[in-house]
């Protein structure tokens, strides 16, 4: 009875892993798989290419492109992100009158979908008849074009994934936060921490294994933001919001490309290995 | 087994059983812009008992994405597609397309438009049936005109594109003083389509692209194009006399009075004729052209096509038949599309029909005589999508704002980069 014993644990996981490779593993394959074909669009074959849709997406300067704005995007929306959902959670941590309410608003963004957010935000940043250019010229400052302008689209995108992205993760630090012992805090209170030195001593330092985990499911869903280019800038203008996910659907669906779709998409999942390998890295515990 | 379980098993059963009672009806899905298409629906229904036409009517832009991805994934749904013809040689090339050759007598086939059987055929074979083609006037607000103590032009009066230039700038107007105009002087219909746009860089001599039907490297950023589109740059960025932005519908703007002219298709023609509740005086003038150059008339079709992989192939080749020849086609032209009959039967029509004798409506003779004045089809190419959703990107940029000669050099860029695949 033993061996059906130390089996127990694997038929509870069982479910959770048959879908994980089903949704997962499976399609990582098939897309690792597909990189290396080149469909023929006359006959419908399927030709084995061996790299050649490497050598050609690594030819190509839209690709190239497309990297550059998703690593841009990554590196300002996820510190962005991070900040300002440590700021919020450390805000709404404080026990005051009323704070109950003040949580329960700021957690609305997340009950909403992106697409719709996405598209109420393209209302709002609208050139002509947009609620926020009408603020702007209210107060005498000029009407911005946001998503049609190559220097403030990336920015309007990292505000509308921000507007999701900072009560959300936030809602996991406040978990952290109230995951430390009161005690602690108050005995550093006692041998004379000012509120500074005990959030760098010891707040942020519980707060680790939280923080790992914010910023690597952060990272993975910033490099997939795909539904906001879609729906508001389709990777324009010029390129400056062509984020990778983005241009692998349109290489992959819509010009029908999946070899060129797909080894993009393989050379985006090393990526986000080797970036997630380095997070884990820095902020990996001693114990 | 007890009766409850009994039971249990019936219905199973029931729900097993339904789908195929339900199987002497047919059911097809027409996946298709938002066109009224009830009267034809309901005639055909009529005629074919057994046949339930389901229209899937979609946006635009949607469309061309729609027929990509579920056609491109080999689903037998859609049955009948709706066609902008510059991509047939695409769907025929993915075998996307049933050939539609059997469906039609000689006779039918000599009633279409010949241009317009060529541009549905591919490699010899017809693959989508042409159901109705298009020109492009310019319309105007005789309001503006008034307002800015101008005089506007004729019905047969052909504009150049200097003239719309001046007349924009003296027809926009800030009432409320914010700095951003209530009343715009000029914009395309399509304002950010090849369809419409390629009239400018024509005009001037400039070709779509190269005769191979791949190269667009020294075709789209030649002189002629540049040209061209540093005019669209400065109607939207110098002059400021047409709004940047979202990409809109100008009609609509047009019947509020909040747009003086716009080049547009014959459509508007029926739609503002027929609005009672409009309050603007409007007319149509020719398409203009560059003084320098010559007159050019955008023209493309729509056609109507069956997928390949349809599990109803005589159901829908019946529908496709009947839409785009004969009465059926009659019928669509009157209720359904707006737009110009590609059947000559139907197009005769406009000469005989009293309702065309009269303003407004006899404005659709206008259009129809504009139509054979040097009508330039797009760009025929297998790679017609990415070519044109690429410059619809570039395109909209110019309009925004960027540099027009590195806008269109990074449209060759990625259009050589995209056509690599089919050479």
């Amino acid at each position: 009875m033993r061996i059906s014993r130390q089996l127990i644990p694997y038929l509870f996981l069982a479910p959770a892993l048959l879908l994980l490779i089903v949704f997962n593993l499976v399609p990582t394959v098939a897309t690792l798989v597909e990189s290396t074909f080149i469909l023929s669009l006359r006959s419908g074959e399927r030709v084995f290419a061996g790299f050649a849709n490497y050598n050609r997406i690594f030819n190509d300067p839209v690709f190239w492109k497309s990297l550059q704005v998703t690593i841009l995007f990554s590196l300002l929306v996820n510190p962005i992100q991070i900040f300002l959902a440590l700021c919020l959670s450390i805000l709404i941590n404080q026990k005051l009158p009323g704070i109950g309410i003040f949580r329960s608003i700021y957690l609305l963004p997340i009950a909403v979908s992106l697409n719709v957010t996405a598209i109420v935000w393209g209302l709002m940043l609208d050139q002509n008849s947009g609620m926020i250019n009408g603020i702007l010229t209210q107060w005498g400052i000029e009407r911005q074009p946001f998503l049609h302008s190559v220097d403030q689209a990336l920015w309007s995108i990292i505000v509308i994934a921000s507007w999701i992205g900072v009560p959300l993760w936030s809602l996991f630090i406040l978990a952290g936060l109230q995951n430390i012992p009161p005690p602690v805090l108050e005995a550093a209170k006692i041998d004379g921490a000012n509120s500074w030195q005990s959030f760098t001593k010891i707040t942020l330092p519980l707060l680790r294994r939280v923080l790992a985990f914010v910023l690597v499911a952060d990272t993975v869903a910033n490099f997939l933001m795909f539904a906001p280019i879609l729906l508001l800038t389709n990777g324009g203008p010029q390129l400056s919001t062509n984020l990778i996910m983005y241009e692998t659907y349109r290489r992959g669906f819509l010009y029908g490309d999946l070899g060129a779709s797909s080894a993009m998409l393989s050379v985006m999942l090393v990526i986000v290995f080797i970036i997630i390998g380095v997070e884990l890295y820095v902020l990996r515990g001693q114990d | 087994m007890n009766a409850k379980k009994l039971m249990f098993v019936a219905l199973l059963l029931l729900l097993v059983a339904a789908p195929s009672m339900a199987q002497d009806s047919t059911t097809l899905t027409w996946l298709t812009l938002g066109w009224p298409a009830e009267s034809i629906i309901e005639e055909f229904e009529a005629q074919n008992p057994g046949i339930e036409i389901e229209a899937e009517q979609i946006g635009f832009n949607d469309l061309f994405a729609q027929i990509q991805v579920r056609l491109g994934a080999g689903s037998a749904v859609p049955d009948i597609i709706a066609v902008d013809v510059p991509l047939v040689s695409g769907y025929a090339l993915r075998n996307w397309l049933l050939p539609l050759d059997p469906v039609f007598t000689g006779d039918e086939v000599e009633d279409w438009l010949p241009a317009a059987v060529n541009a549905g055929s591919y490699e010899g074979a017809l693959y989508a049936a042409p159901v109705s083609t298009s020109t492009q006037l310019l319309f105007y607000n005789k309001g503006c005109f008034d307002r800015a103590g101008l005089e506007p032009p004729g019905a047969d009066d052909r504009l150049t594109w200097e003239e719309i230039a001046e007349l924009a700038q003296a027809m926009t107007f800030d009432d409320d003083g914010d700095g951003t105009p209530d009343v715009w002087g000029f914009i395309w219909e399509q304002m950010v389509r090849i369809y419409q746009l390629q009239a400018l860089p024509e005009s001037l001599g400039g070709d779509p692209i190269g005769e191979d039907g791949l190269t667009v490297d020294g075709v789209i950023n030649s002189p002629e194009w540049i040209e061209a589109f540093t005019y669209y740059y400065n109607m939207f960025n110098v002059w400021n006399a047409a709004p940047q932005g979202e990409e809109f519908w100008p009609p609509d703007i047009f019947e509020t009075g909040n747009i003086c002219m716009f080049v547009g298709g014959p459509w508007n023609i029926p739609r503002f004729a027929k609005n009672a509740d409009l309050e603007i005086e409007w007319g149509v003038s020719r398409h203009p052209y560059f003084a320098d150059g010559e007159p050019a008339t955008p023209t493309g079709s729509w056609h109507i096509g069956v997928n390949a992989n349809t599990e109803n192939i005589d159901a829908a080749t019946k529908f496709v038949h009947f839409i785009s020849t004969g009465e059926g086609a009659e019928l669509w032209w009157r209720e359904g599309s707006g737009d110009f009959p590609a059947q000559q039967s139907v197009l005769a029509l406009f000469a005989t029909e009293a309702e065309f004798d009269e303003l407004p409506m006899s404005y659709m003779r206008t259009a129809a005589d504009e139509a054979t004045v040097n009508p330039r089809p797009r760009a025929v190419t297998v790679g017609f999508l990415e070519y044109e959703q690429i410059l619809q990107n570039i395109f909209q940029d110019i309009r925004n704002g960027a540099d027009v000669e590195e806008s269109l050099n990074l449209a060759v860029q990625r259009i050589e980069s995209e056509m690599a695949k089919y050479r």
